[in-house]
């Protein structure tokens, strides 16, 4: 949906060379140009255009849209501090349970409850993040997926508080039966996930995070406390999971503790590395296509379960081996080999101006 | 003199150990561990005896894989499960026979073979995987390699899962019992000559293993390339020789311990989920990279279950193990054993 001129950090890229890419248009500043700003009006007008306006479309575009959200959300951890959280989908879990629970026992509206729904991810995620993120990078990773799959325990042991494995019934964001108006709901709170985390990532904050991403060593030497950094990242990730996590809970109306699990993280894991996983756009822009492969692949394979998910698999094989940059990557590369060629003078303004120029 | 040296010298020595934090933790496990047999019954501490050997196995696999290649393997539990899935087709056309005839040479030595098959199919399985995934891989970058590894490591496990939920189906396969003789009374209970079997197994291959490690020149090797691997390189090691076969080893070993577990664990697409887990609690509780915490750690981390769904109940295995660790955390990070790999805050 959206680009960003916000590259993939290489090594030996200068504090100069990352800020002189900040300039000063409107769209840039929000983390788009304008080939992803103009998806993002297609988007937004795709569910009233005929063969899209199905119930089972804007059905998996909700879904892409959410995908896309969460992998903006994981990528800004996995990209940026080189730290896999893979107790990602706990937290989203945990955000969803704390907003069902509180909206179906306090009676609270469902609106205000997604923003609650926010606040115990963070905290188990600052926790999490203060007592591992001290260490190397997989003590993290593991401890955030023994702690999503205690969370899991606990959603499916509390049956007192979360109906355990027979389901939580939320109530509905909105009253509407058509999938429209929630498409534009989290439409909007992908839109804000994306914007806000896109202006840390610019912030000197982001800065330090590239940095510590990088090279810990020097960031170090450079008056950079890596610990503070890596759990502010951690932390921010895991609220905005939360938060997300409250759409789930209102919008499919039930919970159960499956949501918790580590193949839900994997789902978002899968979609953020094709994307590529050094930037926040290219998981958003590949999520939708994603969804939508996979579908088609579940209900053409509905008689062998399983056959989507080897797909999962053989995809991040493949990306990890040969091009562990994803898509991003690789559009990156396209547009560095295209500089002088035809396409990319069709495609790419700067090499026009630099022609222009000489 | 020389005897007399070794006794005097040992007991002051045994005194210091168990003043260290490890030393410790094992006496406040043993401790642990007698209070709860006496309490409960002595199978408690059978329980955690018979399993803690396959979680050894395992861990040990895990912690090796992690010193020698720098790999956090996410897919150790899928060598569990084809071992099981091994010895299932080895062991189950013959099940009838051998249950039928307890007493002959064949119901005796078959259960054997199929743990043998299942050994060798796993290191097979390791050598292709080093083969086709790790060395394609470390050849293209080393960059971000920790982190990269262990997505790839996921990678493969969701398609080993996922194959075998395509290929064999979603059904359990497993076996009642691998020796049809009749349970041995011991500590107040019954133990099944297999409980028993699995636990000498399990003795034999840590014996085994820790002679290769420490007496033959291949465990040197082992040892110097997880010390240092541009230092076993300017010596004359062949790394590639070395990774190929420590994959082969740990993955022998963790789908043995699935092919010897197979009357407790049916074969089925996500049976290493649990063994995965334990063996990255063991890893971790011990130290990561350490091989002879691991081996401990096997033991307490099957105490520590054992005693969770004797006194608080099943379903809260997953919860309890992180409040542990949690602890373990703000006072011991390093492990309880400590690691003498690589430094805890190195990429």
């Amino acid at each position: 949906m959206s680009k960003t001129h916000t590259r993939e950090p290489i090594q030996g890229d200068t504090v100069e060379q990352i800020e002189n890419d900040t300039s000063t248009s409107i769209l840039e500043h929000v983390g788009m140009n304008k080939a992803g700003f103009m998806a993002l009006i297609v988007l937004a007008i795709l569910p009233l255009i005929p063969p899209f306006n199905q119930e089972y479309l804007v059905r998996w575009m909700i879904v892409g849209l959410f995908m896309a959200a969460q992998t903006v959300a994981f990528n800004f951890t996995n990209g940026y501090i080189s730290i896999v959280n893979f107790g990602f989908a706990a937290f989203v879990g945990l955000g969803a349970y704390t907003s069902g629970i509180l909206s179906t026992k306090l009676g609270i509206s469902p609106w205000l409850t997604i923003f609650m729904g926010a606040i115990p991810p963070a905290l188990v995620g600052f926790l999490t993040g203060i007592l591992t993120l001290r260490l190397r990078g997989i003590y993290a990773a593991i401890m955030a997926w023994f702690v999503g799959l205690a969370l899991m325990g606990l959603a499916t042991k509390m049956i007192w508080l979360t109906e355990g494995p027979m389901g939580l019934n939320c109530p509905q964001l909105l009253d509407s039966t058509s999938n429209v108006p929630y498409f534009y709901v989290i439409l909007v709170m992908f839109l804000v996930v994306y914007i806000v985390l896109n202006k840390i990532v610019q912030s000197h904050a982001g800065l330090a995070f590239i940095a510590i991403g990088q090279n810990m060593d020097a960031a170090r030497t450079s008056g950079i406390n890596p610990t503070f950094y890596r759990v502010l990242n951690f932390t921010v990730s895991c609220t905005f999971a939360g938060w997300l996590g409250g759409f789930y809970a209102h919008y499919y109306g039930i919970l159960m503790p499956d949501l918790l699990h580590t193949t839900k993280t994997v789902e978002v894991l899968v979609i953020g590395y094709l994307g590529g996983r050094f930037t926040l756009w290219g998981g958003a822009v590949v999520a939708i296509p994603f969804v939508f492969v996979m579908e088609l692949v579940r209900s053409s394979t509905s008689d062998m379960p399983g056959v989507n998910l080897i797909f999962y698999g053989l995809f991040l094989i493949v990306i990890m081996i040969y091009y562990p940059g994803g898509l991003a990557h690789f559009y990156e590369n396209f547009k560095a080999s295209t500089h002088a060629s035809f396409l990319g003078r069709l495609f790419n303004r700067k090499a026009k101006q630099e022609e222009i120029n000489t | 003199m020389a005897n007399e040296h070794g006794i005097t010298s040992f007991l002051p020595r045994l005194g210091e150990y168990c003043k260290s934090t490890s030393g410790m933790t094992i006496l406040f496990a043993i401790i642990v561990a007698t209070a709860a047999a006496v309490h409960s019954g002595g199978y408690i501490i059978l329980n955690t005896v018979v399993t803690g050997g396959m979680w050894a196995l395992v861990g040990m696999g895990l912690a090796l894989i992690f010193g020698v290649m720098n790999i956090s393997s996410f897919v150790h539990g899928e060598f569990f499960m084809i071992g099981s899935l091994v010895a299932y087709y080895v062991y189950s056309p013959f099940v009838d026979i051998i249950l039928d005839n307890p007493n002959t040479f064949f119901a005796a030595v078959m259960p054997l073979v199929a743990m043998f098959a299942a050994l060798i199919m796993g290191g097979i399985a390791g050598v292709l995987t080093e083969h086709l995934a790790f060395r394609p891989m470390r050849r293209r970058s080393k960059k971000d390699w920790v982190m990269n590894s262990f997505v790839l490591t996921l990678g493969l496990s969701i398609l080993l899962i996922n194959c075998h939920q395509v290929f064999f189906g979603a059904e359990f396969r497993g076996i009642v019992k691998y020796w049809n003789y009749p349970s041995i009374a011991m500590m107040g209970t019954y133990v099944s000559f297999d409980r028993l079997m699995v636990f000498f197994i399990a003795m034999f291959m840590i014996l085994a293993f820790w002679l290769l490690m420490s007496r033959t020149r291949i465990g040197r090797a082992i040892r110097a390339v997880s010390q240092s691997e541009p230092g076993a390189m300017m010596v004359g090691v062949d790394i590639n020789g070395i990774q190929t076969l420590t994959l082969a080893l740990s993955c022998g070993m963790a789908a043995l311990a699935g092919a010897a577990l197979l009357f407790m664990y049916p074969a089925y697409p996500t049976v290493g989920m649990g063994p995965l887990y334990n063996s990255w609690f063991i890893v971790i509780i011990a130290g990561m990279g350490n091989v002879t915490g691991a081996a401990v750690g096997g033991f307490m981390v099957a105490l520590l279950q054992v005693l969770t769904t004797t006194y608080i109940g099943e379903g809260w295995d997953y919860t309890v193990p992180v409040v542990f660790l949690m602890i373990l955390m703000i006072f011991k990070p390093s492990g309880l054993f400590g690691t003498a790999v690589r430094g805890v805050l190195d990429e």
